[in-house]
């Protein structure tokens, strides 16, 4: 399983791979990765140094050649190691891809539980940090879907 | 002696019921490769979920409750198991192993169940389920496994439990299920491992600790999603098998009956046509 043994990475190729816990939504070369990570916009470029770090709800942009794909993620885990790229997402859809109108209806729905979580309840702090959770990443797809579909 | 027509009664019943055995294989076996596909598809997340855990273990520094425990007082077991039966040992081998872990590590561990079977049979037993999850085994979603890896860290972090344990029954093909224990927390540091993966030079953004604190909940909803997984795909294999093995065994019966009931209809024919001879050897001798 080492990355040395893996076919991608390695070489003087920087490769990407954008994976989920349902799939692997995007594995491929690619010229320049952008990412939020913990400290802020990060930029990868072939012969990066090895890095470990989280990644923020947001985009993922990977350049390749002439073309660039965008990716509404979720919060995660970001790799690189040896040219290659790993985002670990729990959520990444594709900016062509989301459904607009479901993203609200995400959010609205966060919304309208947020109001209806007890005040007493014993968990209250993790129900609503939950809520929250769901309703950044449904923020994340109408934003991201805007941004790109428009240009 | 039961007549050729009892015969046939019992035959027609256990040819419907290898119809529905039949059926139920069938559906069975597209779920099941449905299921297998998914476990496949989900492997890359999980292998590197995992690997990333062991890298950042290997270099963070300071004495984490997380990484390296604390005293055990106490343990929490989460068992998953099926909503439903008709699949073979598939359900009763993880709740076996569930109970040796018991009575080996601690009798009075919390005991968290995911799946209908677990639930009934720890009731039944009445080991006190300290938090149940029901309804969603035959084809889980990660925010399932998401809950129930949330719950685990929690009784960690809270201190209500030292050590916590997953028992699942390991996806090997549909044929086999393995029960297996695998302990979520504390995040140990595997043993020999620990000098060779911090060679490689890693930059940890903030920092190692920073990192670590964020992955290990969602390193234990990994695992708890994965173990959901392979437990869909197996209780699909199992049912599969275990409905394959039935129909074959109500075909048997079928055929067992079908021969039993030619005898009884030849003996009934063989007795009318003594009587008959027997009928007209007395009417001609008189």
């Amino acid at each position: 399983m080492a990355e040395s043994s893996d076919q991608r990475g390695g070489g003087r190729q920087l490769f990407c791979r954008v994976i989920t816990p349902e799939e692997v939504i995007y594995d491929g070369e690619a010229n320049l990765i952008i990412a939020r990570i913990a400290d802020g916009n990060l930029g990868v470029l072939v012969d990066h140094s090895p890095l470990v770090s989280s990644v923020e709800v947001g985009e993922v942009r990977i350049r390749e050649n002439d073309e660039q794909h965008v990716y509404a993620t979720s919060d995660g885990f970001f790799k690189v190691s040896e040219n290659l790229v790993q985002v670990l997402v729990e959520e990444a859809v594709s900016a062509e891809d989301i459904d607009v109108e479901a993203a609200e209806n995400r959010v609205e729905e966060a919304e309208r539980e947020l109001s209806e979580v007890s005040e007493e309840a014993e968990d209250r702090d993790r129900v609503v940090a939950e809520i929250e959770r769901r309703q950044r990443m449904g923020e994340n797809l109408v934003a991201v879907a805007r941004k790109y579909r428009e240009s | 002696m039961a007549s050729a027509r009892d015969f046939q009664r019992q035959i027609n019943t256990v040819k419907n019921q290898a119809r529905v055995f039949s059926a139920l294989q069938t559906v069975s076996s597209v779920k099941f490769r449905k299921a297998e596909a998914r476990v496949k598809r989900a492997r890359p997340y999980a292998e590197n979920v995992e690997q990333m855990m062991r890298d950042v273990a290997g270099s963070a520094s300071g004495d984490l409750p997380l990484l390296t425990g604390r005293e055990i007082r106490r343990i929490a077991v989460c068992t998953l198991t099926a909503d439903r039966g008709l699949a073979g040992g598939f359900n009763a081998q993880v709740l076996r192993r569930t109970v040796r872990l018991r009575d080996e590590k601690d009798s009075d561990a919390l005991q968290v169940a995911s799946g209908r079977k677990a639930v009934a049979f720890f009731r039944f037993r009445r080991v006190e389920l300290a938090e149940v999850f029901t309804g969603f085994t035959d084809n889980p979603t990660y925010e399932k496994a998401r809950e129930i890896g949330r719950t685990l860290t929690h009784l960690f972090d809270e201190e209500e439990a030292d050590e916590v344990y997953l028992v699942y029954n390991r996806f090997e093909s549909a044929l086999n299920q393995r029960p297996v224990v695998k302990r979520l927390l504390p995040v140990a540091k595997e043993e020999g491992e620990e000098e060779e993966s911090g060679t490689s030079y890693m930059e940890y953004v903030p920092d190692a600790e920073t990192v670590l604190k964020r992955l290990v909940p969602r390193y234990v909803e990994t695992m708890v999603w994965q173990a959901l997984l392979e437990g869909a795909a197996g209780e699909h294999g199992a049912r599969m098998t275990a409905m394959k093995n039935a129909t074959d065994n109500a075909n048997d019966l079928v055929r067992d009956l079908t021969l039993q009931m030619n005898k009884a209809r030849q003996a009934q024919i063989t007795q009318e046509i003594l009587e008959i001879v027997g009928g007209a050897e007395a009417l001609s001798a008189g």
